[in-house]
């Protein structure tokens, strides 16, 4: 075997600069702290890290968005408590007028501060969040969701509840159903004296005694006086067929027909009578303004505190509605907390994902340099050791 | 007396032409393609006599050239193969640096555009976020048409090369067929021309770095050098002219080799070429760019197709229905072959019923071929798959999301027709307009839940299929998993837990909208699907184009991971050429090494002749001197 002295450089030149790029491929690793600097160095780690990346913006991205429904969510359930409070001191105003000794100037007072605690409410109702999206629209609604009309407030947006999915909390909450739904009267039926009643005639809310036997029709309590005797009748007005007939009346005393029962007061004349229908619904603000028309009407104590009557339950069960949607808004946060949670943990193990995809294992990257390193030194000794042999230098 | 006198000459002669032909190999050995030369020593037959024979010294028979035919002939093939290689690998790197991945590539960008529609459906009335959301837009369709021209930068660099590399092989085919005409010329003196026979090896050599050949010597001494293994590029001292030529489509992307011989273009096919630095340069330009640039241009038309459907879906701040978000410009018509007979003229679109053709795209060529006027066969030319189309039946013909048709004319059986529907769309993607209020982020219908609902469905999402809204519809659930339309009275109709209700009952749905519920709706619930009555707050198409990351889009990857792929198939491909590269590299370097040991000079092999033949001469002058002693003793002796 003989070799080519020109051969031999060029090859040992190119054995250097091979090593020289192997050198400084290793260096960009360590100064990068990458393993894959091109997609080339791991055609599959290179793809795996980019899908992390990608999923990693996503997942900042959700954050964001769920950062804002929080707020959103938030800002409602605080307002809903608040609301829950201007509604409870309207409530102790409303019992307080109920007082018999009160007079009709008294009452319009109290009725006036309701009216402001009423326009409170409603301005509540029609919040909005950061980015001006009303906490309250449901499904979408125009920039403000109620509108306080002559005819009452009407609710302009779109009635229904977003769902919360894994990644996301509802930013707004359906305002149809949280405001513009308090059943009237005991929530299954109300009841209304007569207008057209001589007498004095009261009631409170009655009850359910036996809901099978509930028939979700109208009733009529007619009253009729004769020789000094009380009594009365209950006809079924929607099947105009008599439930009762001639019975005695007794103020103060149950009266009790198909699985409703309710006290009436008072002194009924011949001809009253006391109307029984089943329980629509009505909006927060109808309740509210019925109780101020109701207690600024008032003529006397006894129709004051019909009012009253009714008012307290209504604006209770209207309380309850509230309180209920303030409960729903808190497990909504509590849920965003765990998808936070949720998402954290995620990032973690996108994080990991990438950097086991592309990062540098630092200790193997420093000992690969130097090993390369090394092997370079010794090439260039060599190579310098090697080219100073030669016969010439023995001729002379 | 004059005999020892005559071998003393010589001896004297033929030493002195050793330590020449010594000091000639010292001179040229740095000398590329230089053969190491040796003298040829012989006996001069003896001369008889009475007691035995005579030698009468020694001659020079020939100056002889070191070199083994085979080892040159392997390592000039080896070392084009290795030309090849890494021409490709080099061309392949570059392509390599178009398509970077991490937080500033393309895939990142596209995926921060579709990101940045989440502020808006969080602030739908928020103008800075509808201005974040065009200039991502327009910031990931600038890095398409960045990436677009790279590729175009490249493919004019690889055209410039080819011309140049043309040029080369010419003037070096000339040269080898004028050396091969002096060595005819030398033939007649008996001894070989050495330095021709190098200079001529040398320019083959020279010849294979650009394209492979193949050499058969002649009996009068010439070289014939053929391409792609039978095409003559030197017959003796004839030359044949080679040329870039485009192929039989006269495809823009492509370029192909051809020989011109006694007026004949005869086209060399790729697959023939072997090796050469033009092999890589044609093969890295034929297809890892059109396949570069297609994965590109699909990248390109399938997002920007997808978000101008879904953007064409909404409301703008104005409240008019959104026009396209990006412009993408039409697919190229087919282009047609040389030899084609029919007038027909071939078109292609992106394929709009029964669904949507963005997400089956193929990131591929066509090769339409008609069998008769109306029907033939379509071949996506990256795998090979052949799908028959009969325009008599299905016209358009349908392939990967492609709407395929004649344009104008007619075809005739045998015309053929190359598709290239990716090849503009990353070029020209650009955004169609500028005012953030232009973006139709609002959804034209909205879901409404009957105020009387006593069961706790809510509404998940609702993505309009068509703009406008189609009238009003009811559902009424009557039952847990029935439910009634109002516009089909009183039909029931299965309803499944967490699965979309659409308002095309008959699949694919393609019209009006999409709602999913959740909860349990109760008998009596209804939920109302209407046109959206408040659409300024509303962000329901920004929610449905957020969706569009996790559309399975490319061969099934989702939207967002497309990139992620592209990068892979670039990254691998530029890693299977390495590995290539690296062993061809170290075969031919083997080879090489070993023609050295053959053909190179070794300076202490020479150094050590120097010495040897030095001594010889000195020896030789020796025995001249002693010669004239002798005879100064006899001119003395007869002297007395």
């Amino acid at each position: 075997m003989r070799l080519g002295t020109a051969h031999t450089y060029d090859a040992a030149l190119e054995l250097l600069m091979k090593r020289q790029v192997e050198m400084s491929g290793q260096q960009e690793k360590l100064t990068s702290g990458k393993r894959i600097n091109r997609a080339s160095d791991d055609p599959t780690g290179a793809s795996q890290a980019e899908r992390a990346l990608t999923r990693l913006s996503r997942l900042e991205t959700d954050q964001r968005s769920l950062a804002l429904q929080r707020n959103a969510l938030t800002v409602a359930e605080s307002t809903l408590g608040e609301s829950t409070s201007l509604i409870q001191r309207f409530r102790e105003l409303v019992v307080s007028a109920g007082n018999t000794s009160y007079n009709t100037r008294d009452r319009e007072t109290i009725a006036l501060q309701l009216t402001g605690l009423r326009d409170q409410i409603f301005s509540l109702a029609n919040k909005t969040d950061s980015n001006g999206i009303p906490l309250f629209g449901g499904l979408g609604s125009a920039g403000e969701p109620f509108v306080d009309a002559t005819a009452g407030v009407a609710f302009q947006g779109i009635p229904g509840q977003r769902a919360s999915t894994e990644i996301s909390v509802p930013g707004a909450m359906d305002g149809q159903a949280i405001w513009m739904k308090v059943p009237s009267g005991n929530g299954v039926f109300n009841i209304a004296p007569n207008p057209a009643n001589t007498g004095a005639v009261w009631t409170d809310m009655g009850q359910v005694t036996n809901p099978g036997a509930v028939t979700g029709d109208n009733y009529a309590i007619a009253f009729s006086v004769a020789a000094g005797v009380t009594t009365y009748s209950v006809t079924n007005t929607t099947t105009a067929i008599t439930v009762a007939t001639g019975q005695p009346f007794v103020s103060g005393q149950a009266i009790t027909f198909d699985g409703l029962s309710m006290v009436v007061n008072g002194t009924p004349q011949n001809a009253d009578a006391v109307q029984i229908s089943p329980s629509t619904t009505m909006d927060m603000f109808a309740v509210l303004d019925d109780a101020i028309s109701g207690i600024r009407n008032a003529t006397t104590g006894s129709s004051a505190s019909q009012a009253v009557a009714q008012a307290l339950t209504q604006i209770d069960s209207g309380m309850d509605r509230l309180q209920a949607a303030q409960g729903q808004a808190g497990e909504w946060l509590n849920r965003a907390d765990t998808i936070t949670d949720a998402q954290a943990q995620q990032t973690v193990q996108l994080e990991a994902d990438r950097s086991r995809a592309e990062d540098l294992d630092m200790v193997k990257g420093i000992s690969d340099f130097q090993k390369t390193q090394t092997g370079y030194q010794a090439a260039l000794q060599s190579y310098a050791q090697v080219q100073k042999l030669s016969l010439f230098n023995f001729i002379n | 007396m004059s005999g020892i006198l005559n071998i003393g000459t010589r001896a004297l002669l033929a030493n002195q032409a050793a330590l020449q032909v010594a000091g000639n190999n010292i001179a040229n050995v740095n000398t590329p393609g230089y053969s190491r030369q040796s003298v040829v020593l012989q006996n001069v037959a003896g001369e008889f006599t009475g007691s035995g024979y005579y030698g009468k010294g020694v001659e020079i028979t020939t100056v002889q050239r070191n070199h083994s035919e085979f080892l040159t002939r392997q390592a000039a093939l080896s070392s084009s193969v290795a030309a090849s290689d890494s021409k490709r690998l080099e061309q392949l790197r570059q392509l390599e640096d178009i398509f970077q991945g991490g937080p500033n590539g393309l895939g990142a960008a596209v995926g921060d555009m579709l990101n940045s529609f989440a502020d808006v459906a969080s602030a739908p009335t928020d103008l800075t976020a509808r201005t974040v959301v065009l200039t991502r837009a327009d910031e990931t369709a600038a890095r398409f048409r960045a990436a677009a021209n790279s590729l175009a930068e490249l493919k004019q660099g690889v055209g410039i090369e080819l011309n140049a590399s043309v040029a080369a092989v010419n003037s070096l085919a000339r040269q080898i067929a004028s050396v091969n005409e002096e060595i005819a010329r030398s033939k007649g003196t008996g001894q070989t021309p050495n330095d021709l026979l190098d200079q001529r090896d040398q320019l083959i050599r020279e010849v294979n770095q650009y394209v492979q050949t193949t050499s058969i010597a002649a009996d009068d001494g010439t070289v014939g050098l053929f391409l792609a293994n039978s095409h003559p590029l030197v017959l003796g001292t004839a030359v044949s002219q080679l040329t870039l030529v485009s192929d039989d489509f006269s495809d823009p992307s492509k370029t192909k080799l051809a020989i011109q011989r006694a007026g004949q273009t005869t086209l060399l096919e790729e697959a023939t070429l072997g090796g050469g630095e033009m092999a890589g340069l044609l093969r890295f330009q034929n297809t890892d760019l059109v396949e570069a640039g297609n994965l590109l241009g699909r990248m390109a038309l399938a997002i920007g197709g997808s978000m101008n459907e879904q953007h064409q879906l909404g409301l703008d701040l104005n409240g008019n229905a959104g026009g396209n978000l990006f412009n993408l410009g039409s697919i190229p018509a087919g282009l047609a072959a040389a030899s084609n007979t029919g007038t027909a003229t071939l078109t292609a679109s992106v394929q709009s019923s029964p669904v949507s053709g963005t997400t089956s795209f193929a990131a591929s060529d066509y090769e339409v071929t008609f069998t008769s006027g109306t029907a033939g066969n379509i071949v996506r030319l990256s795998d090979g798959q052949v799908s028959a189309f009969n325009l008599a039946v299905t016209n358009p013909a349908q392939v990967d999301g492609l709407d395929i048709q004649i344009g104008a004319g007619s075809a005739t059986a045998g015309d053929r027709f190359l598709l290239k529907p990716f090849s503009t769309a990353s070029g020209s993607i650009a955004t169609a307009f500028s005012s953030p209020r232009s973006l139709a982020m609002a959804s034209p219908v909205a879901a409404s839940a009957g105020i009387n609902n006593t069961g706790d469905g809510a509404v998940v999402s609702l993505a309009a299929r068509s703009n406008p809204a189609p009238a009003a519809v009811t559902l009424t659930f009557t039952g847990p998993g029935t439910y009634t339309r109002s516009d089909t009275g009183a039909t029931p109709y299965t309803y499944t837990p967490g699965q979309a209700i659409e308002y095309d009952m008959v699949p694919p749905a393609t019209n009006g909208w999409s709602l999913v519920v959740s909860g349990n709706p109760q008998t009596g619930d209804t939920f109302t699907v209407q046109a959206n009555a408040y659409p300024t707050l509303n962000a329901g198409n920004a929610e449905t184009i957020l969706g569009l990351r996790d559309v399975a889009m490319f061969d099934g990857a989702v939207l967002t991971d497309g990139y992620s792929g592209v990068m892979a198939q670039v990254g691998v491909r530029v890693q299977s050429a390495d590995f290539a590269a690296n062993i061809s590299k170290s075969i031919a370097d083997n080879i090489e090494a070993d023609r050295t040991a053959v053909s190179g000079v070794n300076l202490d092999e020479e150094a050590a002749k120097l010495l040897q033949f030095q001594q010889s001469y000195q020896a030789a002058a020796k025995m001249l001197q002693i010669s004239q002693s002798i005879f100064d003793t006899l001119l003395q002796g007869m002297g007395r």
